[in-house]
């Protein structure tokens, strides 16, 4: 009796998560067709589900209409690439440095805050607490002058700072170190290693899965911030993807399939890298949290 | 020299080496954070106190901006807007990715993870490109949702879905809601293979139904995955300024306005970088107060 | 772990060397950012205006920005507060004067425009101190379209007058009912999500039944009359007319480009030809409905300002620049029709046999009051579209509007008096 109770409860609510799967897969299906749809079939006011014919007009008006050089190092600019390229380009810069210096510097702190006892730790900690969930929009104004007088205003470094400053990755890092036993840390300090090396040899490899949790985190959230972008860059040849999307839709609001070719260009690479490298992500989101 | 004063020496030798140590260790992370993180919060507190505009010298106003705080009503929708986002988006969030969480771990393993890579999508697909595509599924004239609702007949006439301020802060947190259910069903899902399978069924042989089973032994266990994830909604729901600034600017007639982008909208679009800030710190007052109520319901547990 | 630093070491040298490099020579590179303004928003066209000019001054770089209406002013000011205003800006006089003018940040460019030489639209080029921050280089008279296929079908063509392209506000709705009769469910729609394109929206709203938006001193506000409430409580009843906060004019224009809409009200010769391509019908350009159909059209004129960035040499070159593009005429004529607007002095061989400027050019004479300079500007335009957002919500009784309508005004004028 309770059994089949049961057993319907779990085929329901089978239907009802495989209905939602769908409806979670529908935008992504939406933006990737979308970008292959003729205007007429964009704007139709009975959808049109599936693409008559599959077009590349989007995509070639995405990369014709804004060019940047491919780099520029002094006076030497690079040959001209469709901005759009450049976007992506900045884009992966901007993650990857932002993940390795926040991996980094989080998990020398997040040791630190773990294993040391140090005057000022508590109060250090409820300041990394407090700051963690603050919108950016908080400091907006002061951050913006702050970059303007370091001549970083529209220069990619200055996306990449402010993410490294955020606690979040020091968070992670330090609840998941407070796991390791403190006895493992000693008994290397009386073997009379330094300080140094008992972080890199010992520390480091039993904390990597909270490094890889706050790799990840780190990854995706600077690949999906955009206030940041918004306020620190400006020019074209310095944009990041997001923004790219963000300031084509300022200039033609309604043109979907353009936009959408934009954001497809934009989630694809990083979807499939997460699809390719699914299990370490979930596994190293879960390292990160659960033990903490 | 008495040999514990000798000893005292060496401790203090050693608590210093300790402090030193640390902070060498902390240096990296704390140049970034003092420097990008808390100077600015510090000036954002001081520049609070002035009139600031662009093209001129900030004149000091004192307590001006705050009490012209009080008495905007803009100010107060806004709050209670990212006040509403946060408090509706964080429990179901939680609740509809545990429920989840509970049905896919009881599929076969290709299953789950399927499913689980499926929810995580949106995550992965990015704000702005996520945002756009829900732009065009809202489109009061060739959205899909005014289709379907009008062709199953749930609805009557189009809905201006963003432009109406009966449906458009839903409607954000809507999206906000399929942009971070991803994580959350990931922990749950693991959180809920890690739990004790003995005590569960213990608890089964003591003639608990599986509700109870369920709530007695693995939820209590889960205990500390639940409040992961409520500090990483809480974040993650104050983060939401893509979607108010690329879907509706804050309108229809404020309606979803935050603060979070009332911030921006007197920074610049009105000039009014010191109101901006003393907003700022409110908005950085209230977010301590709930950061601290977590911390402290995390410790208790 | 050794690996990992390695590479990040290696990373941030390149990211180094990329960095803002001091020119080191004689060279000067100048920042242009353009505002949508016709085929300014096009790189080819203004490469090729670059190009000409570093045939005669290659020792200039000249980087362009292409801004649109809705983030544009964000990022302006967000560079500028960033230390890093461009130097040359493209836009009208709202900005340039009444805004980052007003502000101290732009110069003087009185060198620039000869006495005498830009009569028509020098007054509104200069602020109330008598400087000169905008080289004007072309302006129009927006105007409104209608689908003319859509109304012959609707058989509303008996409303308007062909000729003169104009119509009463009588026969505005009667049209406007026409068309909504005839099957079409959007005619026209107040867009007021945001302040792009905002002039539409006011020109629509003080022309119908006659009132003003602000005083012809250009000192304060005047829009909550009677006359505009009434207009807007007007539209508020009338089928066919319908307030969406949840767009700007761009996406008017584009809805109405693809047929979802049937009229614009963010409309000018520029709007046209960029959309020529894409045009499925016959585009017919209207004055804005008014009691007696003679409408007080607003203006715009758009024109260089350049920024005071605290370096000489850029901003001469920034000036050689604009000069450049202005002096000559037969560059200037270029310049001109590259932005689809009439020219602002005289200059032969403009739009020669062009029938499509000599249709809008037809609104010229209708051009009204440039009261875009008033003091207070910024906020006026924010309280505008959020009044607007307001009314759309509203019960549409003019009493309720002309209150709505008053809380907006109070507002701007005490923004225009705190100036």
């Amino acid at each position: 009796m309770n059994k089949t109770k049961s057993k319907v409860y779990y085929i329901a609510g089978f239907i009802i998560v495989a209905i939602l799967a769908l409806s979670f897969l529908f935008p992504l299906y939406w933006i990737i067709s979308g970008s292959f749809k003729l205007k007429a079939e964009i704007i139709a006011k009975t959808p049109v589900w599936v693409p008559t014919r599959w077009v590349l007009d989007n995509y070639q008006n995405l990369l014709s209409k804004r060019s940047a050089p491919l780099f520029q190092i002094g006076s030497l600019v690079g040959p001209t690439i469709p901005a759009a390229f450049r976007w992506l380009i900045n884009t992966v810069f901007m993650s990857a440095v932002s993940m390795l210096l926040t991996c980094l510097t989080a998990s020398m702190a997040g040791y630190a805050l773990a294993k040391k006892r140090f005057y000022g730790r508590a109060l250090l900690f409820s300041l990394i607490v407090a700051a963690m969930a603050l919108p950016k929009q908080v400091i907006l104004i002061p951050l913006l002058r702050e970059m303007s007088s370091l001549h970083l205003y529209d220069h990619i470094w200055a996306t990449i700072i402010p993410i490294v400053g955020w606690p979040f990755g020091v968070f992670l890092i330090k609840q998941f170190a407070e796991g390791i036993p403190t006895e493992m840390v000693e008994a290397c300090r009386i073997d009379g290693a330094s300080e140094w090396r008992t972080f890199t040899d010992v520390m480091f490899p039993m904390i990597k899965p909270g490094v890889g949790a706050c790799a990840i985190f780190t990854f995706i959230n600077s690949w999906n911030d955009y206030f940041m972008q918004l306020i620190m860059l400006s020019s074209t040849q310095n944009q990041t993807i997001s923004l790219g999307i963000a300031t084509m839709q300022g200039e033609n609001s309604t043109d979907f399939g353009l936009i959408m070719a934009g954001s497809a260009l934009a989630s694809v690479p990083i979807i499939i890298v997460f699809i390719i490298f699914q299990k370490y992500f979930t596994k190293g989101i879960t390292m990160g949290a659960v033990k903490g | 020299m008495p040999k514990n004063t000798l000893a005292a020496s060496r401790t203090r030798r050693l608590v210093l080496q300790e402090n030193v140590a640390a902070y060498l260790f902390l240096l990296p992370f704390l140049i970034f954070f003092v420097g990008f993180v808390l100077y600015p919060m510090f000036m954002c507190l001081y520049t609070s106190f002035f009139d600031a505009t662009m093209g001129r010298k900030d004149i000091f106003v004192g307590f001006a901006n705050y009490r012209e705080l009080t008495a905007d009503p803009v100010f107060w929708v806004a709050l209670k807007n990212t006040m509403v986002i946060v408090i509706v988006s964080v429990p179901i969030t939680c609740a509809f990715s545990l429920w989840v969480a509970t049905i896919i771990s009881r599929m076969p393993v290709a299953a789950t993870s399927a499913f689980r890579c499926i929810f995580y999508l949106p995550v992965v697909t990015g704000s702005v490109a996520v945002t756009m595509v829900w732009k065009w599924m809202f489109n009061n004239y060739y959205g899909i949702f005014n289709y379907l609702g009008k062709s199953t007949g749930l609805i009557e006439k189009s809905i201006n879905w963003l432009g109406d301020p009966k449906y458009a802060l839903g409607c954000i947190i809507l999206i906000l809601l399929t942009t971070s259910v991803g994580q959350p069903i990931v922990l749950y899902v693991s959180a809920l293979d890690n739990v004790d399978k003995t005590l569960v069924e213990a608890a089964e042989v003591d003639g608990a139904t599986p509700f109870q089973a369920f709530w007695r032994v693995k939820w209590q266990q889960m205990m500390p995955t639940t409040l992961y994830i409520l500090v990483i909604t809480t974040i993650n729901s104050f983060q939401c300024f893509a979607l108010i600034q690329l879907l509706t600017s804050g309108g229809p007639k404020n309606s979803t306005m935050t603060i979070m982008y009332y911030i921006y909208y007197n920074a610049f679009k009105l000039y009014r970088y010191g109101y901006g800030n003393a907003m700022g710190v409110i908005l950085a007052i209230i977010i301590a107060i709930l950061s601290a109520i977590q911390f402290r319901l995390g410790q208790e547990k | 772990m050794k690996k990992l630093l390695a590479l990040m070491l290696a990373l941030i040298m390149v990211f180094a060397l990329v960095g803002p490099t001091a020119f080191a020579d004689d060279n000067v590179t100048i920042s242009l950012w353009t505002y949508p303004i016709g085929k300014w928003t096009d790189e080819a066209t203004v490469k090729g205006f670059i190009d000409a000019f570093n045939e005669v001054h290659p020792e200039i770089t000249v980087k362009v920005e292409y801004l649109d209406y809705t983030n544009g002013d964000d990022k302006i000011n967000t560079a500028i507060e960033g230390g890093q205003a461009p130097d040359i800006v493209m836009e009208g006089p709202e900005r340039l004067i009444a805004n980052w003018g007003a502000k101290g940040l732009m110069l003087d460019l009185a060198d620039l425009v000869p006495a005498g030489t830009y009569e028509g639209v020098a007054g509104s080029c200069t602020s109330a101190d008598g400087k000169v921050y905008e080289l004007p280089v072309c302006m129009t008279a927006h105007c409104m379209a209608i689908n003319k296929d859509v109304f012959e079908e609707a058989d509303a063509l008996q409303y308007i007058d062909l000729e003169n392209h104009t119509w009463t506000t009588e026969n505005f709705f009667k049209a406007v009912q026409a068309v909504y009769d005839a099957g079409y469910e959007y005619v026209g729609t107040v867009f007021c999500g945001g302040q792009g394109g905002d002039q539409g929206t006011r020109a629509l709203v003080t022309n119908l039944c006659g009132g003003t938006y602000a005083n012809p001193e250009h000192t304060e506000y005047t829009y909550a009359s009677e006359e505009n409430a009434k207009a807007l409580s007007l539209l508020c009843a009338q089928d066919g007319i319908s307030f969406d906060p949840a767009i700007v004019a761009s996406d008017e224009i584009q809805n109405f480009v693809n047929g979802t809409f049937q009229m614009a009200f963010c409309w000018n010769a520029t709007q046209e030809v960029n959309n020529a391509d894409a045009l499925g019908f016959d585009v017919f350009p209207m004055a804005f409905p008014a009691p007696e159909g003679v409408p007080s059209l607003q203006g715009g004129i758009w024109g260089f300002g350049v920024f005071d960035n605290k370096d000489e040499a850029r901003a001469n070159a920034a000036k050689e620049f604009i000069k450049f593009l202005t002096e000559d005429d037969g560059i200037y004529a270029q310049v001109v029709e590259a932005t689809n607007f009439q020219p602002v002095r005289d200059v032969a061989g403009v739009y020669e046999g062009n029938e499509l400027m000599a249709e809008y050019a037809l609104m010229n004479p209708m051009m009204g009051d440039y009261y875009q300079i008033t003091k207070g500007w910024t906020t006026a335009r924010t309280e505008w579209w959020n009044m607007l957002q307001r009314v759309g919500e509203s019960d549409g009784t003019a009493e309720t509007i002309l209150a709505e309508l008053t809380q907006a005004q109070d507002a701007a004028n005490a923004a225009a008096a705190a100036e």
